[in-house]
């Protein structure tokens, strides 16, 4: 594909998401399908205020530099959200990550969710704790267990790019018996989550944090568009499948 | 807009568009600037998340007491000051050795646990929900985990095996596979419309 028709593509995207973006400002309503993982976030947000215990959220080991960074991306999104709940109610996120990059962008949700709260005073910067190095998979996973063990925290949220290690972290709130949020753009570390939690957020799904928790015109727009896109691939890919048959 | 607000965006809508015209119109020049520049940033935060460690367990030994994060403070700055003794030559590949002898193990046994673990998982989902799809779970794993050590098993016949093998291929190569690829593509779907969303500054994770 030649880059001028790429970015025709590019631009065609654009216009499409903008007339869409306009009519949902201007009262068009978009029907989101429920989907367990959020449901189960905010059952979970909602429980951990009511016990006064802390939630905690790992943002896993993808940076905000390369092909991983949508994943991180939504991972801070569900913490915004996590986060301008918690610290309204005295109850903000234990956070934890393994990159440099996520750290001052988790630090930065923190910070805005006590402003927003009216109690910026009350920020604490040990909340939001860097873990270990995205290379090392095993002393991540280590050190959020460990951390799981040793605090009071009501439930574990696991949002961002993982591995394998994500079953260090999902056995080691299993047995405090804690309730489980996943969500990953990995399909081996989602195959080791449907084992662990019904409350799971797939792929896409994890991407449309934004429509789901902010419900913001760009991110519903997004949202219709992406549902768009899937029917005219499905149809592409039906169309190919049949004229191979064919010719 | 405000400019606290407006520099970001502008930085990020340019830096974003600079390096998609450098990738699609291969320029090499840009590219390698802005990848020096961007492992650069990443460079700093690593420091930055260090330095977040060091300060988050000192808290929690000095207010806390807290045992494992002192043990955590002081092995810090034991690799620091190895570090420090291999430059200088008094040590001789100090780092690497602590890495060899404690890191190194440590991982490779969390690594090893990682099958009990997930085996348990597996018996727990069925323990929590027994509908059709929990058992098609375990039953696939346990085929797969079965079929991988019968395949190269020399007891088996040889008519046997090669059923075994056509049975993990469709398993392997057309269910999991046209799995994996629908869930790949909804990624790459997403992926690419919160691009689109940050490059025309709509999606604004940077600007709280």
């Amino acid at each position: 594909m030649t880059p001028v028709i790429t970015l025709v593509i590019i631009a065609v995207l654009i216009l499409i998401l903008v007339l869409l973006m306009r009519r949902i400002q201007a009262g068009s309503v978009v029907a989101l399908r429920p989907l367990r993982g959020y449901a189960g976030l905010r059952g979970q947000v909602g429980r951990a205020i009511e016990s006064g215990s802390q939630l905690h959220i790992t943002l896993g080991r993808a940076s905000l530099i390369g092909d991983a960074s949508p994943a991180s991306i939504s991972a801070l999104t569900v913490l915004d959200h996590v986060a301008k709940d918690g610290c309204a109610n005295s109850t903000p996120p234990l956070v934890t990550l393994a990159d440099g990059t996520l750290l001052t962008a988790a630090q930065s949700s923190m910070v805005h969710g006590y402003h927003q709260a009216g109690r910026s005073a009350d920020y604490d910067a040990t909340a939001t704790q860097f873990i270990a190095d995205n290379t090392d998979a095993f002393a991540y996973s280590g050190g959020v267990a460990s951390l799981i063990h040793q605090e009071k925290v009501t439930s574990n949220v696991m949002v961002g790019r993982f591995g394998s290690e994500l079953g260090i972290i999902t056995e080691a709130a299993d047995r405090k018996q804690i309730d489980q949020v996943i969500g990953s753009d990995d399909p081996n570390a989602l195959a080791l989550a449907t084992a662990v939690t019904d409350n799971l957020l797939i792929g896409e799904e994890l991407l449309a944090a934004g429509a789901y928790l902010e419900q913001a015109p760009q991110q519903l727009a997004s949202l219709k568009l992406q549902d768009i896109l899937r029917w005219v691939i499905a149809a592409g890919i039906l169309v190919t499948a049949v004229l191979s048959f064919v010719l | 807009m405000n400019a606290k607000k407006g520099i970001p965006i502008f930085i990020a809508i340019l830096f974003g568009g600079l390096t998609l015209l450098g990738l699609l119109f291969n320029l090499p020049a840009l590219n390698n600037l802005m990848l020096g520049w961007a492992g650069f940033i990443a460079g700093f935060a690593l420091l930055l998340g260090i330095l977040n460690l060091l300060y988050v367990h000192s808290s929690r030994t000095i207010k806390k007491k807290n045992f494992y994060s002192a043990i955590l403070v002081l092995s810090m700055l034991g690799v620091f000051i190895l570090a420090v003794t291999d430059n200088m030559g008094l040590t001789d590949n100090g780092v690497q050795t602590t890495f060899n002898w404690v890191l190194a193990p440590l991982e490779a046994a969390l690594a090893s646990l990682l099958a009990f673990f997930l085996l348990f998982a597996g018996f727990q989902m069925l323990k929590r929900q027994r509908t059709i799809w929990s058992i098609l779970f375990i039953l696939t794993a346990i085929l797969i985990l079965v079929s991988n050590a019968l395949v190269v098993s020399t007891l088996l016949p040889q008519n046997i095996n090669q059923i075994i093998r056509q049975v993990q291929q469709v398993i392997q190569n057309i269910i999991v596979l046209a799995g994996m690829r629908g869930l790949l593509l909804g990624i790459a779907l997403g992926a690419i419309l919160l691009s689109i969303r940050i490059l025309i500054g709509l999606e604004r994770p940077y600007n709280k």
